[in-house]
């Protein structure tokens, strides 16, 4: 009888426990991914920093350099935090992310005429609403689905005050517009509740009524169904959306199989849009070949492995559908990136973690993987730590 | 956290359903979406790999052509003829000007104020913003693109664009304008060795690869080019002698003008014993540098016109008559030149010989004739040997001979001669060509085998022994007459002697190709002889006019109408023609000139004889000399000579006077001294053969000036001494055959013009003996 004792431990509040080390393996990936993105990103931008940038090839790198350096000392800061620090504030930070997307719609600058997506502060910085709801929505429905833990079948608990929270969410998001963050909120939210115990019923209810709609929008909007065929056959929208998408896959097809070698890339010299930001991949694809971007690959499948077999090695249920979050997060992200570079899905705006240019996306998805790794610390480290100390299931 | 406390109590970790759910995510978007991205980057990066390559190296390189230089032509002597020199296209580029938010005024301000064009019409080429090539200007010499490249790099000007190009030059201008021909703006022969041997001077455009950003622009840091060498063409070594080709024309020009001749004219100077064209001559010719141009009278008619259509129509139809090569593009009736073929095949045939006899009554009648043939002689040339027919061109003689020949045996001889080629079908028309290396050889026309074998009808057998009837061209006839004096070979005309690369070593040679043997070289010589007193005979030759002292000359004369005027009802036109050849026992060149509707109107008689067989000679007198040919002067021709003024200032007067004779010279004295203090002409002046010098004893030549006087229309004889009433003498470049018969047609100086006293005006003779008139 040794378990109680450990069992009456709630690993998730009691900072006074002594925490263990972060799990090395995903820390390793993280700055391993970090380092490789850094570098792809001075390779990829210094031709558009040099023009753009007044002749400065290394605006950019020295940029993300910066970001990244801070960034990890921010994801080691954060997983010090205990889980129930960030549990404690989920709400106010629900709450702060609705006022800041409201704000966004009155303040906010964007890439195009009527699209407001960042907020510029003072400094010269511009935060992303976005990123911090993508947080907020796993951080509060994970308490949520804790509270309604015996109720997670039914209608009204199970589905309603999650709709209503996306809901919110997603038409604040319509209005800025932001294609890409709605269907990731969409999709972590509907992830979470599919962790959390909805039943399967309403997934697959929702999945017809989604495609439903789909059908009905392309037909009704001529501008969906140009998407459409420009994904279908980029080549017939050359003037339009498809050169983007064209160029990305020259550059992806020029890479071959080892690549035009590292700094190489031709595609990069102005003809690629987004190379350092959204479509990074295509250049990590042209430079480093198929070997290299299945690496890369392997690297993220493994960080997202690793992510969820954190999850499921939670003693607690929070932290376990914490972890789940920020690993289905960044599972889909990466995923949704390739997916679009690679023109396996319509073209939309989703950068690649640890890859794509940008300061306050890297600062959050690192104090994500911050938090992640701040759940590994309740994570006993041997498997026969783990196995002793396994709290029964309930 | 409200419920802290109530938790504390109920910590769980997930339940059952979480992790299976947990694993399958795990599953999904750690492993099968993964695999999925595999399997689409392993379709575009290796399946896919060289189509989206290639398609990505098209757009990221830009190709830009780099000129190969054409081969040079150069004469026999290595002379030039036609050089390429670099030049470059300037040309605008709008789409890169708008997308580069470049100063359209500028731009255009810029490139008139340098090249010259107008800054208007580069300003609407701005404005066609979709086109990423406008030519502002073509061929610009290096000095003026260098200011170009100035202003570009200057303003960073992408939209301005700079492009090599090569041009041709011409640095003799017109000089065998027709052999030489032209090239088009791209660089592309369009006529004459130009054309012919395009693929040779042309060689191989190189290629500079580039691979440029999307702006068009050299990449930053790495620099990919790759460079495809321009293989230049070769060069080309003709068999013309510019300076033989300059004899040509320029006496050639002369007749022109002499004689009013109306529809152009033709010289070609052949190597009889090797087919080598020395010089080939088409009038009226162009200056090769602007081969566009026509000539100022034609301009001012073509300005006359009165709508735009008309004026291109009769631009273009002046331009074509001014690029057609008469030498080789046009046929003709040779007329009595072609006799020399009926010689060459009667003595081959044996059917006559050196001591025949002929007699002709003035006329003959032929099988097949309504009535009878006249000769160009109507009251008839008497009793004459085979030599005398052929010195008075006498159709009847060679009516004779081309009947004893026999039709089937007299084409037999034309095709060996290369005139026709037999077909198959006796009822086809026969026609040939020589084959030489030029653009636009004709072909001959004769009568079908069928009609001209007709054993009841020799009359066109009968008029194509005097060569009518039937058309050749100019250069198969001089073909055709050098195999009957070169020892009987049939030789193929060429103008290319060799072909170069680009360190001068040989990489091709045409060398002489004998055809055939058509007559012996006894029946050769023979036909040599009698052509020799064509010429030689100053009584009895019709081609006596084309005789040069010193120097034996043997040719025929052709005088043909043209058939089609006279079927017209028009005025009569003749071609009058001239085929001679140097020195007659050892030919070194063979000359036919062609003179295409003489005027009516000059009061010199239409005829072979006295109107082309001058104009040999005076090739001839010119050409010789250069060839090295030595000249052998009898007693009377020393007589006739231009002579040399002596040095006799300081001399006693009898001494001048005796130096003054014994040059040939007459003189008169001035002044009443004993020494000569001065003299007119000066010193080693070349002046008229017993032209009167004067010589001053004491006395100063007066400072005066005297107006020139009218000398043409008399003779050269007289000429002198009309000019040394004024104290003024004369001398020619023309040969000096009969001076009391020779006429002089210009003169260097025009009447009236103010000149000192001893100026020496120079004339050129035309024959004025009117001895033999006749279409012989």
């Amino acid at each position: 009888m040794e378990y109680p004792e450990s069992r009456l431990r709630d690993y998730s509040t009691d900072a006074s426990i002594g925490r263990g080390a972060l799990d090395v393996p995903f820390a390793a990936l993280t700055i391993l991914l970090l380092t490789i993105g850094v570098i792809m990103v001075l390779s990829a931008s210094y031709v558009r920093a040099y023009y753009t940038e007044n002749g400065n090839a290394t605006y950019y790198f020295t940029r993300q350099l910066i970001f990244a350096v801070s960034g990890v000392i921010i994801m080691f800061f954060a997983s010090k935090f205990p889980i129930s620090l960030y549990r404690r504030f989920c709400y106010p930070l629900l709450l702060g992310t609705i006022v800041l997307l409201m704000l966004v719609l009155i303040i906010g600058v964007g890439t195009g005429s009527g699209v407001r997506r960042w907020i510029q502060l003072p400094g010269g910085q511009t935060i992303q609403p976005s990123e911090f709801a993508k947080l907020a929505v796993i951080l509060v429905f994970a308490d949520m689905i804790c509270r309604f833990r015996n109720n997670m079948g039914t209608f009204k608990y199970g589905i309603v005050p999650f709709a209503v929270i996306l809901g919110v969410l997603g038409v604040l998001l319509v209005l800025e517009p932001h294609m890409s963050a709605t269907i990731i909120i969409f999709g972590i939210g509907a992830v979470m509740m599919f962790v959390g115990g909805t039943r399967l019923f309403w997934f697959v209810a929702g999945i017809g009524v989604l495609g439903g709609a789909f059908l009905i929008i392309t037909k009704v909007f001529p501008y969906m169904s140009t998407r459409i065929q420009t994904w279908q056959d980029p080549f017939s929208n050359l003037q339009g959306d498809g050169y983007q998408i064209v160029q990305s896959l020259y550059a992806i097809g020029s890479g071959g199989m080892f690549g035009l070698g590292l700094g190489q890339s031709r595609q990069k010299n102005l003809y690629l849009p987004e190379e350092h930001n959204d479509f990074i991949f295509a250049v990590v694809c042209e430079e480093l070949g198929f070997v290299g971007a299945v690496i890369i690959l392997i690297l993220f499948a493994l960080l997202i492995t690793r992510g969820y077999w954190i999850a499921m090695h939670c003693r607690d249920r929070y932290s376990f559908l914490v972890a789940t979050g920020i690993s289905t997060l960044l599972a889909m992200q990466v995923i949704l990136n390739v997916a679009v570079v690679t023109n396996t899905i319509p073209c939309t705006g989703i950068s690649l973690p640890f890859f794509s240019y940008g300061g306050t996306a890297l600062w959050i998805e690192l104090a994500e993987m911050g938090i992640l790794l701040s759940i590994s610390r309740d994570i006993p480290t041997t498997p026969a730590e783990r196995k002793k100390k396994k709290p029964s299931k309930v | 956290m409200a419920k802290k406390s109530g938790r504390k109590k109920q910590v769980r970790g997930p339940n059952q359903m979480m992790l299976r759910r947990t694993l399958f995510l795990m599953i999904v978007c750690g492993i099968v979406a993964f695999i999925v991205l595999a399997i689409q980057l392993f379709r575009l990066q290796i399946l896919d790999h060289d189509k989206y390559e290639s398609l990505a190296i098209d757009q990221q390189v830009r190709e830009t052509n780099v000129s190969a230089n054409r081969g040079t032509i150069y004469d026999r002597n290595g002379k030039i003829l036609a050089a390429s020199a670099d030049v470059s296209n300037i040309f605008i580029s709008p789409a890169e000007i708008k997308k580069n938010n470049e100063d359209p005024v500028l731009i255009a301000q810029g490139l008139s104020e340098i090249l010259g064009v107008d800054y208007g019409k580069i300003l609407e080429m701005t404005q066609d913003t979709g086109s990423w090539y406008k030519t502002v200007a073509r061929k610009v010499e290096d000095d003026l693109t260098e200011q170009v490249r100035q202003f570009k790099s200057e303003n960073n000007l992408i939209g301005v664009k700079i492009e090599s190009d090569t041009k041709r030059y011409y640095p003799y201008g017109s000089l065998a304008s027709h052999v030489i021909g032209f090239v088009g703006t791209d660089n592309y022969g369009l006529s004459g060795i130009e054309s012919y041997y395009d693929d040779v001077l042309t060689g191989t455009d190189g290629r500079v690869i580039r691979a440029t950003n999307a702006a068009g622009t050299q990449l930053l840091y790495t620099n990919y080019e790759d460079y495809y060498d321009a293989q230049d063409g070769s060069d080309v070594v003709l068999t013309i002698d510019a300076t033989i080709q300059y004899y040509l024309e320029k006496h050639l020009q002369q007749a022109v003008e002499d004689y009013d001749i109306r529809k152009g004219a033709a010289a070609i100077a052949m190597d009889p014993k090797t087919g080598e064209i020395l010089g080939l001559v088409s009038l009226d010719n162009f200056d090769l540098n602007n081969y566009q141009a026509v000539s100022e009278e034609v301009q001012e008619e073509i300005d006359a016109a009165e709508t735009d259509e008309e004026k291109s129509a009769l631009l273009s139809a002046a331009q074509q008559k001014q690029w057609r090569n008469k030498a080789i593009s046009d046929t003709y009736e040779p007329g009595s030149v072609f006799k020399i073929i009926t010689l060459s095949m009667a003595l081959e045939e044996g059917v006559t010989d050196i001591n025949d006899s002929f007699y002709c009554g003035g006329s003959i009648q032929v099988t097949g004739d309504d009535e009878p043939r006249n000769c160009w002689k109507r009251q008839g040339h008497g009793a004459q040997t085979l030599t005398q027919a052929v010195q008075h061109s006498c159709n009847v003689a060679f009516i004779n001979l081309g009947v004893r020949v026999g039709a089937r045996s007299f084409y037999k001889y034309a095709e060996a001669f290369g005139f026709l080629n037999l077909p198959e079908d006796t009822s086809a028309i026969p026609s040939a060509r020589t084959g030489i290396d030029i653009a636009g050889e004709s072909g001959s026309i004769w009568w079908s085998q069928d009609l001209f074998y007709q054993s009841n009808n020799l009359s066109q057998l009968a008029a194509a022994s005097f060569g009518q009837t039937f058309t050749v061209t100019p250069i198969q006839m001089i073909t055709a007459v050098s195999a009957c004096i070169n020892g009987g070979y049939l030789m193929k005309p060429y103008l290319v002697k060799e072909v170069q690369g680009d360190d001068g070593e040989v990489l091709s040679t045409n060398q002489p190709t004998v055809v055939r043997q058509v007559i012996s070289e006894d029946t050769s010589a023979t036909v040599r002889n009698i052509l020799e007193r064509v010429v030689g005979d100053p009584v009895d030759g019709t081609g006596k006019n084309a005789y040069v002292a010193g120097y034996s000359i043997g040719g025929k004369t052709g005088t043909s109408e043209k058939v089609s005027q006279d079927a017209a009802g028009g005025a009569k036109e003749y071609i009058v023609s001239f085929l001679g050849f140097a020195p007659t026992d050892d030919p070194k060149i063979a000359i036919l000139v062609l003179l295409d509707t003489p005027s009516n109107d000059t009061g010199i008689y239409i005829s072979g004889g006295q109107m082309a067989a001058p104009v040999v000679g005076n090739m001839m007198a010119d050409i010789l000399p250069y060839l090295g040919v030595e000249p052998d002067y009898s007693e009377t021709e020393k007589e006739n000579m231009d002579k040399t003024m002596p040095d006799v200032k300081g001399m006693s007067l009898t001494e001048a006077q005796i130096a003054v004779t014994n040059a040939g010279l007459t003189c008169r004295v001035i002044g009443d001294g004993d020494t000569v203090t001065d003299q007119l002409p000066v010193a080693y002046s070349i002046i008229a053969d017993g032209s009167q010098v004067i010589l001053y004893a004491g006395a100063e030549p007066s400072a005066e000036q005297e107006a020139v006087p009218n000398l043409i229309g008399y003779s050269y004889t007289d000429a002198a001494l009309i000019l040394s009433w004024y104290g003024l003498f004369v001398r020619t470049d023309s040969s000096v055959t009969n001076p009391d018969l020779q006429m002089v047609s210009t003169q260097s100086i025009a009447e009236g013009e103010m000149v000192d006293h001893g100026t020496i005006v120079n004339v050129t003779l035309v024959s004025g003996d009117t001895s033999m008139q006749g279409r012989y």
